[in-house]
C-alpha cells in the first residue's frame, strides 16, 4: 500500500463528508484512468477467438472441399512432428541469444555513456540510428553488404583472410548472420532504455560508496545492477516479445533456410498461411507461439513485480 | 488533332508504314515522343473500334479497380490506360504493390472475400490455389460468348501452350488445359528459361554458349577457374518455389524427370527416379563448383544483378531476366547474348518451364461484365503490341506480335534473342503437375537442394527423404 | 563523481569507438549508396570512390523515376506522409490512453490491477499474423478497412503496451511524498497529475514515445493487409524499388535516409527530455 492511502485515511478522520466523497472517487479513479486504454485495445480478443477457432479446423484455402472441424488434431499432430519441435528449439535459441547479447552490449554502452556530456548525448542519439531503419529494409541492405561480389562486409572480411565466408547462405553461419543483424538493429533499443534508467538512479548510494572507497566492480554488481534491474527486465521483456516473433530479418535474409535451419515460428507460420494457404496449421502454430510468449511474459512480469516491491521496501526503510 | 498526324498514325495502324518510317515522319511534323505514344494509343483504338460491330461503350461510366504488382508489365499497361478509358468510356483505378509483398496482399484481399478489386495480376501456379478456393472466375464462359467478346480479340492468336498452362480442371494431377479445364486467367506476358550469357566474357575467354548440361558444367567451371573474380553460372537458390521453377525444372524435364507420377487420381512424388537423381547430382555439383558463393540466398534479383554487373559468366534462368540486364542501366548493358538450351543431349528440343504473368477476374467483383472488357483490352493485340514495342512487355504472348516487324527489329539488339525464342517456344510450357500443395512441395524441394549443396546430405539419400516427406504431406492432405 | 585512471579512460574511448563503428558503419554505407547510381553500387570490389549524384533523391521527391523505357510514377512522398500520419496519431492516442493508465498501475493497488496491466501487455504478444485474416474480414464488415482511423486503432497494439509498461516504471520511481505535499497544499488531483507527476516522469514518457514512434514507423504488415495502396507507409513504399527489372539499391538507400530523417528529428527534439534523467535523481526517494 502506498503512503497516499494512509494520508487519505488520516484526512478522513478530520473532515468526514468531503473525505467520503474523495474516498469514493479514490476507489473509482484507478479504473477511470486505466479502463480507456483497455477498452480501446480489448477488441483484439474477437479476431483472436476467431483465430482459435481456425486452429481447430482442417482448413486449407486451396482445398475448400476438405474444410472441417478437427478439434485438437492440428495440435496433436505437432507432438510427433520433428519439424515443429525444431521450430520451437530454434525460436527459443534465437530469442535467448539475441536478448542476452543485446542486453550485455546495450548495458555496456549505456554505462559507457552514462555521464551526460555533450559527446555522450550525441553518441547516444547516433547509436539510435539502426533502430530507425525498418528491419525489412535493414535486412535488404545487409543482404547487399554480405553479397560475395558487391558486399562491403564480404570485402572487408575477405581482407581479413576469410575469403570464403558465406554469411546467411551457409548452415553453419546463417544463425550467426541473422543474429548479427538483429543485434545491430535492436541493441539501441535496450541501450536507450537502460541509459534513461541509469541516469535516473538516485545518486546518494554511489556518492557514499565512492567516499568509502568501495571497489568499482562491487558497486556495479551490488548497487548499480540491482537498482537497474526493473529497467533491465522491462527492456528484455519487450525484446523477448519481439525476438521470439522475429520475422522481417530472418525471412528477408534466408526465407528460413538454408535447408530448414532458420524455420522460426513466424517464418514457418507465414509460409503456412500466405504461401501454402494452410490456415488451420498456421493458426495452431501461432497459438503455440502465443502460449509460449504468454508463459515467458508471465515469468518476467512476476519477477518484475517482486523486484519492484523489494525496491520500494528498500526505499521505505 | 490535325489531319496530317491522324493520317500518319492511321497508316501506321494499318501497317502501311513501319514504325521507323512513322518516327521519321512524326519528327518532321514536330511531334514529341510522349505525344506520339498517346496518339498511337488512340489510333489503335480506332482500329479496335472499326474492325468489329462490337459495342466497346457498353459499360460506359463504370469504374474498375485493379490489383497490380510493381512490374514492367503493369507499367506498360498504365502507360496505355488512357486508350482504354477513351475506347470504353470507363474509368480505371489501380493499387500497385511491391513485388516482395504482392502475393501476400492478393491472398489477404481474396481470402477475406473483399470486393474492392475487380481484376488482378497473377501467375499460373497461384491460380492452382485461387481457382479451387473459389476466388476467380472461369473465363471460358466469357471467351465463348460472342456477345461479350470482340471478334478481333482473337484468342487463338495467344500461344497454345500458354493458353493450356493457365487453365486447369482443379482436379489434382489432371493435365493443364485438359478436358473440362477452367480458364482461371488470361496470359499477359511471360518468360521462358534459357541461357543468357555475357558475350564480352565469352569472347575474351574464347568460349561458346553451352548446348547441353555437360557443356554447361564444363563452361561454367572454366569461367570460375580462369575468370578474374568471376563465377560460371547464376541460378536461383533461395528456399522457395522460385528456385525450382526456372533453370532447374527446365533441365529436369528435359531428361524426362517428373515431379509426380499420377496413377488413377493418386499423386506419387517422383523426385527420386533414376533420371531425377542423375540430373540433380549434376545440378548440385554445378552449383558447388561454379555457382554463386551465396547461392542459397539467391533470388531473381541477385541472379540478374550478377549478370548485369559482370560477376557471372552466364545464367540459366528467365530469358527476360537477361533481357532486363541487357537493356537496363547496367555495366554489361548490350553485352548479353541469348541461347536456347536443352540440358539433355538426346532431347529433341528444349523444354523450358515458363512463368506467365496473367490477368484474372475476382469472383467477388460486382462488375464482372465490365471487368471482362478490361481483360479483353489488356490482352488485345493492340495493347500487347504497344507493350512489346514501346515498353518492356516482353515476352509477348501472341504469335502475331512475334511476327511483327517492328517488334523483331526492336529485339534484334539482343543478340540471339529471337533465335533462342524460336527454338524454345515449341516446348515452352509449365512442367509441374498441378496440385493444391504446389508451394509446400516446391519449398521442401528447394530446402532439400540447399542441404545437398551445403553437403549436409548426399543427393540420393536427400531425394529419398524428400519423396517420403512429400508423400506423407500429400496423404495428410487427402491426396493419396 | 567518478575518478578514472588514464588506462580506464583509454579503454572507454576504445570501446565507445568500436561501438560507434559497428552501429554506424552500415548507416554510413547506406548514406554513401544513396548518392550513387546502381551501376556504382554494384561494383566488384565495392569502392569508396564515386561521382556523387542526387538523382535518387530527385526521383523520390519529384515522384518520377526515369528508366530506360520511360518515366515511371512513384508514390514515395505519399508513403512518407502516410507513415507520418499513422505514427504520430497512434503515438498521440497511446500517450493519452496509456500515461494515465500507467499512473494508475504505479500508484494504486486496486482489484484486478495486475490482471488489467498484464492483459494490456498481452496484446503486444498476439502475433499479428494470427489475427490478420479475421481482422481483415471484420474490418470490411464494419467499414474500417482502408481508413486511417482503422489503422491507427490497430496500431494501438504496437504503441500502447510499450508506452504503458515503460512509463509505469518511471511513475513508480517517483516518490509519492512530493505529490502529497502538493495535494495537502490544497491542489486538485488533476492539477497534481499534470503539474507534478507528468513532468517528473518526462524522461520515461519521452523515451517511451520515441520508441513506440519508431516501432509504429517501422511496421508494415498491418497497413499492407488492411489498406489499399494510397495508405501504405514508407516501409512498403521503399520495397517498390525491388522490381523484376532490377533492384534500385540507390533509391532504396535514399528512401532509408529520407525515412530516418523525421524519426531522427523527433529523437533530437526528445533528447532534451531524455537527458533530464540525471537532474531528477535529486527529487527521488
Amino acid at each position: 500500500m502506498s503512503a497516499l492511502d494512509h494520508s487519505a485515511a488520516a484526512t478522513a478522520t478530520k473532515a468526514a463528508t468531503p473525505a467520503r466523497r474523495r474516498r469514493r472517487r479514490q476507489r473509482w479513479l484507478p479504473y477511470l484512468l486505466s479502463l480507456p486504454a483497455l477498452l480501446v485495445t480489448v477488441w483484439i480478443v474477437i479476431p483472436f477467438f476467431t483465430a482459435i477457432y481456425y486452429s481447430m479446423l482442417r482448413y486449407r484455402l486451396s482445398l475448400p472441399q476438405l474444410k472441417g472441424f478437427v478439434g485438437l488434431d492440428n495440435y496433436l499432430n505437432f507432438l510427433t512432428d520433428g519439424r515443429f519441435w525444431y521450430t520451437v528449439q530454434v525460436s527459443l535459441l534465437y530469442t535467448v541469444l539475441t536478448v542476452v547479447i543485446e542486453l550485455v552490449l546495450g548495458l555496456g554502452i549505456a554505462i559507457l555513456l552514462q555521464r551526460s556530456t555533450r559527446f555522450n548525448n550525441l553518441a547516444a542519439m547516433l547509436l539510435l540510428l539502426p533502430l530507425m531503419v525498418a528491419p525489412a529494409l535493414a535486412a535488404l541492405m545487409w543482404k547487399l553488404m554480405t553479397n560475395p561480389n558487391f558486399g562491403v562486409l564480404s570485402y572487408l572480411v575477405g581482407l581479413a583472410g576469410l575469403t570464403d565466408f558465406r554469411w546467411a547462405s551457409d548452415p553453419s553461419t546463417a544463425l550467426f548472420t541473422v543474429i548479427l543483424v538483429d543485434v545491430w538493429v535492436y541493441t539501441p533499443f535496450i541501450m536507450v532504455l537502460l541509459l534513461a534508467g541509469l541516469r535516473s538512479l538516485p545518486k546518494q548510494p554511489f556518492e557514499a560508496a565512492a567516499l568509502d572507497g568501495v571497489p568499482k566492480t562491487f558497486v556495479f554488481f551490488r548497487i548499480t545492477l540491482p537498482m537497474l534491474m526493473p529497467y533491465i527486465l522491462t527492456a528484455s521483456l519487450f525484446r523477448m516479445l519481439e525476438s521470439i516473433q522475429q520475422f522481417d530479418i530472418v525471412y528477408a535474409m534466408t526465407q528460413g533456410g538454408p535447408g530448414n535451419t532458420l524455420t522460426v515460428f513466424q517464418v514457418e507460420s507465414y509460409l503456412q498461411f500466405f504461401q501454402f494457404t494452410n490456415v488451420g496449421r498456421s493458426a495452431a502454430l501461432l497459438m503455440v507461439l502465443w502460449a509460449i510468449t504468454y508463459f515467458l511474459s508471465n515469468v518476467f512480469v512476476k519477477n518484475w513485480l517482486r523486484l519492484r516491491e523489494r525496491a520500494q521496501g528498500v526505499a521505505a526503510e | 488533332m490535325y489531319d496530317k498526324e491522324r493520317d500518319l498514325i492511321d497508316a501506321l495502324a494499318r501497317r502501311q508504314i513501319g514504325r521507323r518510317e512513322f518516327m521519321r515522319r512524326a519528327g518532321q511534323l514536330g511531334l514529341g515522343a510522349a505525344a506520339m505514344t498517346g496518339l498511337m494509343g488512340q489510333a489503335m483504338n480506332r482500329s479496335l473500334a472499326q474492325d468489329s460491330g462490337f459495342d466497346w461503350k457498353a459499360h460506359q461510366g463504370t469504374t474498375l479497380k485493379l490489383l497490380l504488382n510493381k512490374h514492367p508489365y503493369a507499367d506498360a499497361m498504365i502507360a496505355d490506360i488512357e486508350a482504354f478509358k477513351e475506347l470504353t468510356g470507363m474509368d480505371v483505378t489501380y493499387d500497385v504493390f511491391p513485388e516482395d509483398v504482392y502475393f501476400d496482399k492478393v491472398t489477404a484481399a481474396l481470402s477475406s472475400g473483399s470486393s474492392e478489386y475487380d481484376a488482378l495480376m497473377t501467375g499460373a501456379y497461384q491460380t492452382w490455389t485461387y481457382g479451387p478456393a473459389g476466388w476467380l472466375v472461369d473465363l471460358n464462359e466469357y471467351i465463348q460468348d460472342e456477345a461479350k467478346t470482340a471478334g478481333t480479340w482473337d484468342w487463338d492468336d495467344v500461344l497454345p501452350n500458354l493458353r493450356a498452362s493457365t487453365s486447369w480442371s482443379g482436379v489434382p494431377g489432371e493435365a493443364l488445359g485438359g478436358e473440362g479445364a477452367k480458364q482461371w486467367a488470361l496470359p499477359w506476358a511471360f518468360e521462358l528459361n534459357s541461357i543468357s550469357y555475357n558475350r564480352r566474357i565469352f569472347d575474351e575467354m574464347k568460349l561458346t554458349p553451352p548446348k547441353d548440361l555437360a557443356e554447361l558444367m564444363e563452361t561454367a567451371a572454366k569461367i570460375s577457374k580462369d575468370g578474374d573474380g568471376l563465377y560460371g553460372v547464376g541460378v536461383r537458390g533461395s528456399r522457395s518455389w522460385a528456385t525450382i521453377h526456372p533453370g532447374f525444372l527446365s533441365g529436369y524435364a528435359n531428361f524426362g524427370a517428373k515431379d509426380f507420377n499420377v496413377d488413377g487420381g493418386m499423386l506419387k512424388a517422383a523426385m527420386n527416379s533414376p533420371e531425377a537423381k542423375t540430373f540433380t547430382t549434376d545440378w548440385v555439383k554445378m552449383i558447388q563448383d561454379s555457382g554463386p558463393k551465396n547461392w542459397s540466398t539467391y533470388t531473381w534479383y541477385q541472379v540478374g544483378n550478377d549478370l548485369g554487373a559482370g560477376a557471372s559468366g552466364m545464367i540459366f534462368d528467365a530469358d527476360i531476366l537477361g533481357y532486363f540486364q541487357n537493356n537496363g542501366d547496367t555495366k554489361e548493358k548490350g553485352n548479353i547474348g541469348f541461347h536456347a538450351f536443352a540440358a539433355n543431349p538426346d532431347a529433341k528440343q528444349p523444354t523450358p518451364n515458363v512463368w506467365i504473368w496473367s490477368l484474372a477476374m475476382s469472383n467477388f467483383s460486382g462488375k464482372k461484365d465490365a471487368t471482362w472488357y478490361f481483360l479483353q483490352w489488356a490482352t488485345s493485340k493492340e495493347h500487347d503490341r504497344f507493350g512489346a514495342v514501346e515498353m518492356d512487355m516482353v515476352n509477348p504472348v501472341r504469335q502475331s506480335i512475334w511476327d511483327d516487324e517492328d517488334f523483331k527489329k526492336r529485339m534484334e539488339q539482343n543478340e540471339g534473342y529471337l533465335k533462342q525464342f524460336e527454338a524454345s517456344a515449341p516446348g515452352a510450357k509449365i512442367y509441374f503437375t498441378p496440385q493444391p500443395l504446389f508451394f509446400d512441395v516446391t519449398t521442401a524441394w528447394a530446402a532439400m537442394l540447399q542441404r545437398m549443396v551445403a553437403g549436409e546430405v548426399p543427393v540420393d539419400e536427400g531425394l529419398d527423404q524428400l519423396v517420403a516427406s512429400i508423400d506423407d504431406q500429400m496423404s495428410q492432405a487427402g491426396l493419396q | 563523481m567518478q575518478h578514472m585512471s588514464t588506462g580506464e579512460r583509454l579503454l572507454r574511448g576504445v570501446l565507445i569507438t568500436l561501438a560507434l563503428i559497428f552501429f554506424l558503419f552500415p548507416i554510413f554505407w547506406i548514406l554513401l549508396m544513396s548518392f550513387q547510381t546502381n551501376a556504382d553500387i554494384l561494383r566488384i570490389p565495392p569502392s569508396l570512390f564515386f561521382t556523387p549524384t542526387l538523382d535518387n533523391y530527385v526521383a523520390l521527391i519529384t515522384g518520377e523515376l526515369k528508366t530506360a523505357s520511360g518515366v515511371l510514377k512513384l508514390a514515395f512522398m505519399q508513403n512518407l506522409f502516410n507513415s507520418f500520419i499513422l505514427s504520430t496519431a497512434s503515438v498521440a492516442l497511446s500517450l493519452v490512453l496509456a500515461v494515465p493508465a500507467a499512473y494508475a498501475f504505479a500508484r494504486y493497488k486496486f482489484r484486478f490491477s495486475e490482471d488489467i496491466a498484464f492483459t494490456l501487455l498481452s496484446f503486444k504478444f498476439a502475433p499479428p499474423l494470427l489475427v490478420l485474416l479475421p481482422l481483415t474480414i471484420y474490418f470490411q464488415q464494419i467499414g474500417l478497412a482502408n481508413t486511417y482511423i482503422g489503422l491507427i486503432w490497430v496500431y494501438q497494439l504496437i504503441t500502447l503496451p510499450l508506452i504503458l509498461w515503460i512509463v509505469r516504471g518511471y511513475f513508480e520511481d517517483i516518490s509519492p511524498d512530493i505529490e502529497h505535499a502538493y495535494r495537502i497544499a490544497g491542489h486538485s488531483w488533476a492539477k497534481m497529475f499534470f503539474r507534478i507527476s507528468i513532468p517528473l516522469a518526462r524522461p520515461g514518457i519521452a523515451a517511451a514515445a520515441l520508441l513506440s514512434f519508431i516501432f509504429a514507423w517501422n511496421n508494415f504488415v498491418f497497413a499492407l493487409v488492411l489498406a489499399s495502396a494510397d495508405k501504405q507507409p514508407v516501409t512498403v513504399g521503399a520495397l517498390a524499388f525491388v522490381t523484376a527489372s532490377g533492384i534500385q539499391y540507390g533509391q532504396i538507400a535514399a528512401a532509408v535516409v529520407i525515412s530516418i530523417a523525421p524519426t531522427l528529428a523527433l529523437a533530437l527534439f526528445a533528447q532534451r527530455y531524455l537527458v533530464e534523467g540525471l537532474s531528477l535523481g535529486a527529487v527521488k526517494g
